[in-house]
């Protein structure tokens, strides 16, 4: 199921998020690897659940095979592919590769750089950035390679795109945003956003490009989480209001606040936006509780 | 001019066999400019070569102050006419320069044996007397009409050429927050110069062809050829 097939009916649509493990599937099946326990957690509650790729530059098991792992669970994947760590002919090939193996939805990005993560001393690849990687894309749902080359048989997938409203000057992210839309972004999710002012300020000067928004949200799990993303995480800014109000209940009631926090803002903002991407970061069990505070339903297709 | 730092003495020493005869040649154009392998630097390198026991039979920085020791003809006739003597008795080469200038001695000595007392670093802007900054990677396609004379392939950490990551933090990049994300620094001089259309299109993927190794260029006083895995390409420089 492509995703933008729910956003031309007009639906809400919701997606979650899960990271490939830190190792190989066991050839004993009775072990469940952790990501597809928590893509079970999700299944009944959103569309779709996007599946990161080597994320913050952490070495793991390949975003592809972890797709195409949910998908035979019957979960819908949103394949995230990076420019980091494959150059231009590699990335064409894993994209006619998860298509041909039923990958529907692929969200593209320039990717985290290798600094931020566990092999430092890596090459960083980035032959293509993330515009470049839409087009390239596109010519692909079109029957032809990034050099024109014709296709025995093209790819159909719905390209997905990022942006981050929190980036100052804005106007120079939604100048990237619109060369994005140009080269064939079919939808945006967003870097996490945690102010109500930022997103509609963002909202107000995006929507011109036609294209529907998520609005992606982090699961702020802890104030030590929030003072962190703040330090380390770049582009995320979580206001301090947050951070005191889940630091104000004890641990053992924090995914519980977490959840009636995620939910009220998601609650107050959904109007401005065509659909939410919850990232909760291992607490996939409180999703559920957060789209009822938020009073939302995945809906499904018609 | 390429930036160079020295090895650290002991990676030197360990590069030079017990007996080993060395002549230490050092450059007094960009190796000048790091104090990595200007006058000083090279004597004082014999000297410390010296203290450690190695075999020093001489030593120069080929030409005058700013001559580079990668000017093949030069070099050559300096090491093999002017130091002939003590180059006839050498071993070994260590070269305090970059990597042309090891190379360019191994020409200019019809091959001898090399030991590259620096690591090349990056090419660079003489900012100051003691400030080198890298502003352009070599890459072989130059696009900075584009980006206001400022190099995305260099500034940005991730080599975008089409607008910044989301990663960037209080303008700084997401890899060091030390340093000013190049994409702002782009779009802010753009907008100061009143000519941010240029970063509206589209940039399309670079020929990384033109970024094989090893290059080479051919000069006439009227055109020069510029040879690479991307082919030749041949301009002219008189109309």
């Amino acid at each position: 199921m492509k995703l933008t097939d729910l956003f031309k009916e007009d639906i809400f649509v919701v997606t979650g998020e899960v990271g490939p493990i830190k190792g190989a599937l066991s050839r004993d099946k009775s072990k469940v690897p952790q990501c597809v326990k928590e893509a079970e957690l999700l299944k009944d509650h959103v569309h779709a659940v996007n599946v990161t790729d080597n994320q913050s530059a952490v070495m793991r098991l390949g975003s592809m095979f972890a797709s195409v792992g949910l998908k035979n669970r019957g979960i819908e994947p949103i394949y995230q592919l990076t420019c980091r760590d494959r150059n231009r002919i590699a990335l064409q090939s894993d994209l006619l590769t998860a298509y041909s193996f039923g990958i529907d939805n692929v969200l593209l990005l320039t990717g985290d750089h290798i600094q931020l993560g566990d092999h430092k001393e890596a090459k960083p690849v980035f032959d293509l950035d993330s515009v470049q990687l839409i087009k390239m894309a596109r010519k692909l749902n079109e029957g032809y390679d990034l050099t024109g080359n014709k296709l025995e048989n093209p790819i159909d997938m719905a390209l997905g795109a990022v942006v981050n409203p929190n980036f100052e000057p804005l106007e120079l992210q939604l100048l990237k945003m619109k060369k994005k839309v140009d080269a064939g972004a079919e939808f945006f999710q967003t870097q996490a956003v945690y102010d109500e002012g930022v997103l509609e300020r963002f909202m107000n000067l995006a929507s011109r490009f036609n294209r529907p928004i998520q609005l992606g949200v982090v699961v702020l799990k802890s104030p030590q989480m929030g003072n962190f993303m703040n330090k380390n995480v770049s582009g995320i800014s979580v206001p301090q209001a947050w951070i005191d109000e889940i630091g104000s209940v004890d641990k053992a009631d924090r995914k519980k606040k977490a959840a009636e926090m995620m939910g009220r803002f998601i609650g107050k903002v959904k109007h401005m936006v065509q659909g939410v991407h919850i990232m909760p970061l291992g607490w996939s069990d409180i999703v559920p509780k957060i789209l009822e505070y938020a009073e939302i339903e995945a809906k499904q297709a018609a | 001019m390429h930036a160079t730092i020295q090895k650290p003495i002991d990676e030197i020493v360990s590069f030079i066999k017990p007996g080993e005869k060395v002549f230490v040649v050092g450059c007094n154009n960009c190796a000048w400019k790091c104090h990595s392998g200007g006058e000083d630097e090279t004597r004082k390198m014999a000297e410390r070569l010296i203290k450690r026991g190695v075999d020093v039979v001489g030593y120069s920085v080929p030409g005058p102050q700013g001559m580079s020791l990668c000017k093949l003809s030069n070099t050559r006739q300096v090491l093999q006419e002017n130091y002939k003597e003590q180059v006839n008795k050498a071993d070994s080469f260590l070269v305090l320069a970059c990597g042309q200038g090891v190379h360019t001695v191994i020409d200019a000595t019809d091959g001898a044996l090399v030991h590259p007392g620096c690591d090349t670093i990056f090419g660079g802007e003489t900012v100051s007397e003691n400030e080198i900054e890298e502003f352009c990677s070599l890459c072989g396609e130059c696009i900075i009409e584009y980006t206001g004379g400022l190099c995305p392939m260099t500034l940005c950490a991730k080599q975008l050429l089409n607008g910044p990551c989301g990663g960037a933090e209080n303008g700084h990049c997401e890899v060091d927050e030390e340093r000013p994300c190049g994409w702002i620094m782009i779009y802010e001089r753009l907008k100061k110069l009143g000519r941010l259309e240029l970063i509206e299109g589209y940039l399309g993927p670079k020929n990384n062809a033109k970024w094989s190794r090893p290059r080479s260029l051919r000069v006439s006083p009227t055109e020069a050829t510029f040879c690479s895995i991307a082919g030749r390409i041949t301009v002219s420089n008189q109309d």
